[in-house]
């Protein structure tokens, strides 16, 4: 009784911290702060996944979403030079199209939410070790598996890092073919933006 | 006498011999938490007291270390006037950084400015409480252990890419940003090495990779993959803690004082006592995952030898290995010099992820074919 008592007053917190979070992400008037509102939205939907009993899931969205993709979002933003980019007066078809965009994806979710009955997990709906079933799961090629969506992902992620490596990538000059390519300091850019190096912009001897 | 101490040593081979059972705070929390709610209470309450005293007296302890360390290593004395051998010194610096004025840039994000720390010094608590300490003494044993470590410290990261950004001053900005790179970067290395260990334990769970090694610590049970895994994390997760000879994003030759140069008082204190204990915690993965975590140390056959050092508590062995360990990583400090940012990537990228992918391959080769080293000895 005190357990499931302690779940759903959890289960409050953690959905309104996401929500007040959420809510955060579009009114930030810093992008910087939206970024980490959004880092604290997707903990809090960490937190609601522990709460379901898919820690794997939990742990896999913080290392990605947490620890990746809000990570690269910072990046961005302090790279580019839109940071503290204030948009007090946007244009008018920028208006619009925020809000038939929101408009939109809310009669989405409303129609969504009307057509769904959602309610308790049924008892023993998730395997109790269920980082282990998830790794059968996905190698499994019987009719239960889900090893060709694996696969297919994979490949994109696979593609998607051979056009990063591609983008990246410096071409050497042309009147000198036999370079390292950007081999050389100059992956310093890495860490650091052109912008921030002290350093003269040509070719490294 | 000699018969008291025989039976005294076979009573320790007969405490031991069972398997280790495993019992965390959070365990006897759930225990009673239906009968006695208050009991549980009490329970997560002693577990968090614990933590603050860990992380007050780890931060202090290690500090002092350092100090006398590096002092020693470059024969001087070190701090030696507040108490015998200067102990009391952190204690005393402690005091005076609590004492001194907090002082946030005047054109600084202060919101971010106060949180960062925060950020830090919360993931660095986190950590803290799933390492196993001694078969009692664990606070919580979540069984994605190994996904949860790698997870949360994803948001010390964080903390240190907004004290750079928030503190309005280009020395931060470029540290915070190194920082974050650096870590980013070597976190990959660091995960392979840990899935060496992962797929030869089949367990996430810390506790359940420290039984995992009843016959044999994973350095040299799993065949030489163990060894390479080891060098490959502790190189991996010096270069996370950003410490000497990775500690370019707080080089005080080119940055003042990287991502924290705006920050003094008690939030200073957050950011430096995260980065000790940062070092602590690495140390004791690394003995958890590589070491044996508290098992003692045994010799096949050798049943005379084995029983003595059953008799040392596994709480003692965990913190000797780990001091063995931060002893390492700060020797590393006075023996290396820094890298340059070039240097550091290419560490990463070229040298440590080759590596780390082809040992992850051969590892997971060696457990197809079950070639361990004292297969069920």
């Amino acid at each position: 009784m005190m357990h499931d008592a302690a779940l759903t007053v959890l289960f409050y917190a953690f959905g309104a911290f996401a929500i007040l979070c959420a809510l955060a992400v579009v009114n930030a008037r810093r992008l910087l702060r939206a970024a980490l509102a959004l880092m604290f939205v997707l903990l809090a939907s960490a937190g609601l996944y522990l709460l379901l009993g898919a820690e794997f899931l939990a742990g896999i969205q913080v290392l990605v979403y947490v620890g990746g993709i809000v990570i690269l979002i910072v990046f961005a933003v302090m790279l580019t030079s839109a940071s503290d980019l204030l948009e007090d007066h946007p244009s008018l078809g920028r208006m619009l199209a925020g809000a038939v965009a929101s408009i939109g994806f809310l009669a989405f979710t409303g129609v969504v939410f009307a057509r769904l009955e959602l309610g308790p997990p049924a008892p023993g709906a998730h395997p109790p070790d269920d980082a282990s079933a998830i790794g059968r799961k996905l190698l499994d090629f019987g009719a239960e598996g889900y090893v060709l969506p694996f696969e297919l992902v994979s490949l994109l992620l696979l593609a998607a890092v051979i056009g990063g490596i591609v983008v990246a990538r410096k071409t050497p000059p042309r009147h000198q073919p036999f370079t390292s390519g950007g081999d050389a300091p100059g992956e310093a850019d890495i860490a650091m933006p052109r912008s921030q190096r002290d350093e003269p912009e040509g070719p490294h001897a | 006498m000699t018969g008291a101490l025989a039976a005294f040593a076979a009573f320790g081979a007969a405490e031991t011999a069972t398997a280790w059972p495993v019992k965390t705070v959070a365990a006897r929390a759930a225990e009673a938490l239906p009968d006695n709610v208050w009991l549980a209470v009490l329970y997560m309450a002693l577990a968090l007291a614990g933590l603050g005293a860990l992380v007050s007296g780890l931060g202090m302890g290690l500090i002092y270390l350092e100090r006398k360390i590096a002092a020693h290593f470059q024969c001087r004395l070190g701090p030696m006037r507040v108490g015998p051998h200067g102990i009391f010194q952190t204690v005393a610096d402690t005091f005076k950084l609590l004492f001194k004025e907090d002082i946030v840039p005047a054109r600084a994000d202060k919101a971010l400015h106060v949180l960062a720390p925060f950020l830090a010094m919360t993931s660095t608590v986190l950590m803290l409480g799933v390492i196993p300490y001694s078969p009692v003494l664990q606070i919580s044993d979540v069984n994605i252990g190994v996904l949860y470590i790698t997870a949360v410290s994803g948001l010390g990261v964080m903390g240190i890419l907004l004290g750079g950004w928030s503190s309005y001053n280009k020395w931060s900005l470029i540290g915070a940003m190194r920082g974050a790179a650096q870590i980013i970067s070597y976190e990959v290395s660091a995960t392979l090495a840990l899935l060496v260990v992962v797929m030869f334990a089949g367990t996430l769970s810390l506790s359940g990779i420290v039984t995992s090694q009843a016959e044999g610590w994973w350095i040299w049970r799993a065949p030489v993959v163990g060894g390479i895994a080891f060098l490959i994390y502790l190189t991996a997760s010096t270069a996370e803690i950003n410490r000497t000879p990775f500690d370019i994003p707080e080089g005080e030759s080119e940055l003042t004082a990287g991502f924290h140069t705006e920050y003094s008082g008690l939030r200073f204190a957050f950011f430096f006592l995260a980065e000790f204990i940062n070092m602590f915690v690495v140390a004791a993965l690394t003995v958890t995952l590589f070491l044996g975590g508290w098992m003692p140390f045994h010799v096949g056959g050798a049943n005379a030898f084995n029983a003595v050092m059953d008799l040392v508590p596994p709480g003692a062995w965990f913190l000797g290995k780990t001091a063995l360990v931060v002893f390492v990583i700060m020797w590393f400090r006075w023996t290396f010099p820094r890298l340059r940012v070039d240097q550091l990537m290419r560490l990463e990228w070229k040298i440590l992820l080759p590596i780390g992918f082809a040992n992850l391959a051969l590892g997971a080769l060696a457990v197809l074919y079950s070639l361990y080293f004292f297969p069920g000895a």
